[in-house]
């Protein structure tokens, strides 16, 4: 139920000293609310005016309002500190993402780390506002009450004392039969819930083939399982809630029957027995609100065990900022030796580890990876780019020995052009300035000239400031790969261009018209260009050849082309059958 | 409350299943009864045993009655959170097949909104919302106004001023505080949930394009994209919290008012004689346990703004009537050509015209390639062939029949193969029966060895019983775009439609499939919307559009030899 990491966070032990103290102070609230009441009573009881219950009913007011704002004071704190904790834990994630992001997204899902971050994040201010109050509500009321009961009549008090451990055990029992049950049916319970939203989603494709209407009764007939099996699982689960309920009010039935047989023996007065009969249910209430909301409770610790988990993830010991500032130029150059990358187990890749023995680039060269898919051209692209930590590499920028790219210097010098471009929701100007965000309005405009996009951008109503990405004006995938190269062509003093299949998505004829306007861009730049369309190989002077993690071959495009290896038979497979 | 005003999805179910819904109020009711019961009738045992009578008897039936209640309270409330739960199932059975049997009359649906975002989850996770609105809302409030009515009552039946003044005070806590904090807290709700959206929106952005914030070096950017946006979010919900917290200490502060109230009320009116004093404290100690009932209505009012959108939302889609003409049986045997006349078509009017001018003569058994840039409307054209959308003007038929008019059995005519086939998330064998149910095993299973999927699929742990996973994700693209083509080969429909099936394949796999396409569906027409040149050499004639006509048309290989532009482009694509 509770995660211990949580009492690392900083703030908490503060925290849970002020709760305490509190709480404390509640209890002996709640204790007087129902001394006063029971006096109250017991003058009415004995026939007495009303003068005579004003104090008792006054001090019981007292008790009460007290007691709420107690309760107030005690939330507004731990919702203080819920929020500001659950926001400290989203801006780390984010910290994190921006540390080991790809690879981290790669294997935890784009998607799961998006929900982590927002609805993850609210269910974990919800778990922390419920854990640290019912925690602490279980920890001093009950007994303080309980020792009060006690000294009123021992009987009670031992009564009181019993049916606790009872409850606790018909819980547990009752709740692992429950989970047991829940599990063996989880699997089957997932598809059936999902099954309608299965069944929108394929809506089109039942239509096509003419089921669509027959399919309706379906619907109705899982749905109704559905609830069949819900209801059977309900049946149990809610069964611990039951016993709960059930010892509890029944524990103060059988106190009011003892209490009642006590007073007719006349070994005990009115008073005693009426606080204790009053404080009973204020002794059950905090484990009553302990195990409810328990799902909720449920959620809260599972969404704050998997961001500890991404935030504890193996932390990088490489400082990236080992490479002092480069310029990369005609004379630069970079050798990269027994680069070693394995992705962890889990990792959704859908491409080979590496193991390469050795690549030597200079200058303004023009080197193309091929290879087919899984072969690992993007892990190749990605070590190159710094966004993957090899296990184990010898690098060599110009002179400088380092063991990874992924340096903020080298960066520095890096555009990416990946497969899919992601634009950011704001404008077009904003996207195409997204490497040099000071660009000023006529550098825009030049870039954008110089990409093929003055005329698309002159069409918008808005032109420049027109409003793209999420919820924006829909763009083709032509157009998004011209605001990447806008993009690059404005941060021309970033001289290596790392491309990764960025015209696979892209129509013959839109790839035609691009493939003018890139070539422009290569010039003076060190191109690495990840590729599976072979005519850009008529555009590099130095080809990579990749084989399951390997290099299977290397070679200007012409000394490759002379002899049957690796290379041609990749381009005979690729290109297939002609006219 | 406008919203109930034309509503169709809330208000005609709660009058379905009224026996069990009346059950479930009831026995929500005779849940809080029990409560005050249980504290009145120990409260009354333990004043009447303090006057010690000589026979034990005379407390005999409260002490029955004390056990009575205290086992009544938590049998009622788990049976009645199982029938409410049942209700709730029940019409959600009714409101899904409602919606399923709505979008399914409107195959228009899809092409308007297949954009914008997931709207099919919108609209699951909507049915989900009505049944909190039950469960949370609905359901606790309903039980909450008849204890008030009756626990007035029975209080008025005694002294009727108090009971009118206690009444009073219950339904400030019951209606007024609920209805006005709803009120205040509307707008800042409303405002929360566009805050929100737009903090999705900005970290999808800092997610999803983490790669181009870590080339360009703008951290300090990439961590206050957001950071705005929270801080705003922060601290509306800070007064949101702030107001909640201060609602329920009022709440409490009537409920102490009404608790006072009680304690004078008991010492004024019921200490005539001991027979009266002895209920005191049961009067007064009845009251307490209805506060679990009494304070969660303003709880329950705060969602209401959540369930009001997905009402709307709801209310919004409307079953479209059949328009189609009469409806023409063409045995898929006797097709013979598919005739596109002069077709224009234009989404809206104030929108461009699309497809300008559109002619073009299919006969049986003939492969056409449809390229174009994209956004050009060549999908457009599949689905105006389809009849899901009608030309403004221009005629489609097959053989002479209009495509409207065969409508009811098109199945039996055309299949379609699109970018990303939908698998259901179920087995492999159920997935391609899909194509036609009537097979036998053995056929379905023909049909997935024809399309190159045997070894593989016999080589699971599962066979054909694999289940696909959630939109097919078990497989590659490749593999499902092949299960797809199996379910079309069981289909046998004389027309296939391939929509960029190949698109973000690689060339190695995209070529062995479309070797498998042209070679399983050989004695079939088709049409094949593509975006580049790759196995152009299957079809019979290539057709390129631009945006204003046709911009070329023949055989490959005469384009090939004829047209330069062809040629470059040809040649481009093989690397030539």
């Amino acid at each position: 139920m509770i995660d211990k990491r949580l009492f690392r966070l900083p703030g908490t032990k503060q925290l849970l000293l002020v709760l305490a103290g509190l709480t404390l102070l509640q209890a002996f609230v709640v204790l007087f609310q129902g001394k006063y009441l029971a006096e109250a009573l017991v003058n009415s009881w004995n026939q007495k005016a009303l003068q005579t219950i004003i104090t008792p009913m006054t001090f019981f007011a007292i008790a009460f309002i007290l007691r709420h704002l107690l309760n107030l004071i005690n939330n507004k704190i731990v919702e203080n500190y819920a929020s500001k904790t659950s926001e400290n834990i989203r801006s780390k994630l984010l910290d994190r993402v921006y540390d080991v992001g790809p690879s981290l997204l790669s294997e935890k899902g784009t998607g799961n780390i998006v929900t982590a971050s927002l609805d993850g994040i609210d269910l974990i201010e919800n778990y922390f506002k419920l854990i640290f109050t019912k925690l602490m509500n279980m920890t001093f009321i009950p007994p303080i009450l309980l020792i009060y009961i006690y000294t009123q009549n021992i009987a009670s008090g031992i009564t009181l004392t019993i049916i606790v451990p009872l409850v606790i055990l018909f819980m547990i029992i009752l709740g692992l039969a429950a989970q047991s049950k829940a599990d063996a049916q989880y699997h089957q319970y997932t598809i059936l819930s999902n099954h309608f939203l299965d069944a929108l989603r394929g809506l089109p494709t039942l239509k096509m083939l003419g089921l669509s209407k027959r399919y309706a009764k379906n619907i109705y007939t899982v749905s109704d399982e559905y609830r069949r099996r819900t209801m059977n699982t309900l049946r149990i689960a809610i069964l611990s809630t039951f016993a709960l309920d059930w010892l509890t009010t029944l524990g103060i039935a059988i106190l009011a029957v003892f209490l009642g047989l006590g007073l007719i023996n006349g070994s005990l007065p009115l008073f005693p027995a009426l606080v204790t009969l009053i404080l009973a249910p204020e002794y059950f209430l905090p484990l009553r609100d302990f195990s409810s909301d328990y799902h909720a409770t449920l959620d809260g610790k599972n969404a704050l065990s998997s961001i500890f988990s991404i935030l504890e993830k193996d932390k990088q010991e490489n400082s990236d900022n080992d490479l002092q500032k480069l310029t990369w130029d005609q004379n630069s150059s970079l050798t990269v030796k027994d680069m070693i990358f394995n992705y962890a187990d889990g990792q959704n890749n859908h491409d080979a580890s590496l193991d390469i023995k050795d690549i030597q680039l200079h200058g303004y060269q023009h080197i193309g990876v091929i290879g087919k898919s899984g072969s690992g051209k993007t892990t190749l692209i990605r070590t190159l780019g710094g966004f993957l930590n090899p296990d184990k590499a010898d690098i060599k920028v110009n002179d400088q020995s380092i063991n990874s790219l992924k340096q903020r210097s080298w960066q520095d010098e890096l555009a990416f052009l990946p497969q899919s471009p992601y634009l950011f929701s704001g404008t077009i100007a904003e996207n195409i300035a997204f490497y040099k965000p000071s660009a000023t309005e006529k550098e825009i405009e030049y870039a954008s000239e110089k990409s093929g996009l003055k005329d698309f951008i002159s069409t918008l109503p808005d032109g420049y400031k027109s409003i793209i990405g999420e919820g924006g004006r829909g763009i083709s995938g032509g157009q998004q790969q011209r605001i990447m190269i806008a993009r690059a062509f404005l941060a021309n003093e970033r001289r290596i261009l790392i491309f990764d299949e960025p015209t696979a998505h892209l129509d013959i004829e839109t790839e035609y018209a691009l493939k003018k306007t890139m070539k422009e861009l290569f010039e003076n730049h060190l191109v690495i260009f990840a590729t599976h369309r072979l005519h850009w190989i008529k555009e590099m002077d130095y080809v990579i050849v990749m084989d399951n993690g390997k290099i299977a071959e290397q070679g200007t495009p012409d000394s490759l082309y002379d002899h049957n290896g690796a290379f041609s038979q990749l381009i005979n497979n690729m290109r297939g059958d002609q006219i | 409350m406008k919203v109930f005003k034309h509503d169709t999805w809330v208000k005609p179910y709660i009058k379905k299943y009224k026996g069990l819904l009346v059950s479930v109020l009831l026995l929500g009711l005779l849940t809080s009864f029990c409560a005050a019961a249980l504290m009145f009738t120990s409260g009354y045992t333990i004043d009447k045993a303090a006057t010690q009578p000589v026979n034990i008897l005379l407390i005999y039936v409260p002490i029955l009655l004390t056990r009575a209640f205290g086992i009544g309270r938590p049998t009622f409330k788990y049976i009645e959170r199982l029938k409410s739960h049942n209700w709730v199932l029940k019409v959600t059975s009714n409101l899904r097949t409602r919606l399923y049997k709505t979008l399914e009359s409107d195959a228009s649906f899809f092409n308007e909104h297949h954009k914008s975002g997931d709207i099919m989850g919108l609209l699951s996770e909507d049915i989900n919302h009505l049944q909190n609105l039950y469960l949370r809302t609905v359901f606790p409030t309903v039980i909450a106004y008849l204890l008030t009515l009756l626990g007035s009552l029975a209080l008025g039946i005694y002294t009727p001023a108090f009971g009118i003044f206690v009444f009073l005070l219950l339904v400030i806590e019951v209606v007024v505080v609920p209805f006005v904090s709803v009120a205040i807290e509307r707008n800042r709700k409303e405002r929360q949930k566009q805050l929100k959206s737009s903090l999705y929106t900005k970290l999808t952005d800092n997610i999803l394009g983490v790669d181009d914030w870590i080339i360009s070096g703008r951290f300090n950017d990439f961590k206050n994209l957001s950071a705005k946006n929270v801080k705003e979010l922060n601290s509306s919900k800070d007064k949101s919290k702030s107001f909640r917290r201060n609602r329920d200490f009022v709440l409490q502060l009537i409920f102490a008012a009404i608790a006072i109230c009680f304690l004078v009320f008991t010492n004024l009116t019921m200490t005539d004689n001991q027979e009266q004093a002895n209920f005191v404290a049961a009067v007064v100690l009845s009251l307490f346990p209805l506060s679990d009932t009494l304070i969660p209505v303003s709880q329950g009012f705060e969602e209401w703004p959540q369930y009001r959108d997905s009402i709307e939302r709801l209310n919004k889609i409307q079953p479209v009537s059949d328009q189609l003409p009469e409806q023409i049986e063409l045995a898929p045997n006797d097709f013979k050509s598919l005739d596109l006349n002069d077709v224009n078509f234009e989404y809206s009017s104030d929108s461009p015209i699309l497809i300008k001018h559109f002619t073009q003569n299919i006969k049986r058994g003939e492969k056409l390639a449809l390229l174009g840039p994209s956004g050009i409307g060549k999908t457009t054209i599949l689905q105006l062939i389809l009849g899901d959308l009608v030309p403004q003007s221009g005629e489609i038929k097959i053989n002479d029949i209009d495509i409207q008019a065969i409508q009811n059995s098109r199945d039996k005519i055309f299949s379609v193969l699109n970018q990303k086939p939908f698998l259901f998330n179920t087995s492999v064998i159920n997935n391609v029966r899909l194509g036609n149910e009537n097979r036998s095993d053995a056929d379905v299973i023909e049909a997935i060895e024809r399309v190159g999927l045997k070894d593989l699929i016999e080589s699971l742990p599962d066979k054909y019983n694999t289940n696909v996973g959630e939109n097919g994700a078990r497989f590659s693209g490749g593999e499902q775009e092949r299960i797809a083509l199996a379910r079309i080969l069981l289909q046998d429909a004389p027309i296939v439609l391939l929509d960029e099936p190949t698109v973000g394949l690689d060339p190695i796999t995209e070529n062995n499939l479309l070797d498998t396409f042209f070679n399983v569906l050989n004695d079939k027409t088709i049409i094949w919307v593509t975006h580049h040149l790759q196995g152009i050499k299957y079809v019979d004639q290539v057709v390129f559009m631009n945006d204003e006509k046709i911009e070329m048309q023949g055989s490959p290989k005469e384009l090939y030899q004829k047209n330069t532009h062809f040629q470059e482009l040809y040649k481009m694509d093989q690397g030539l």
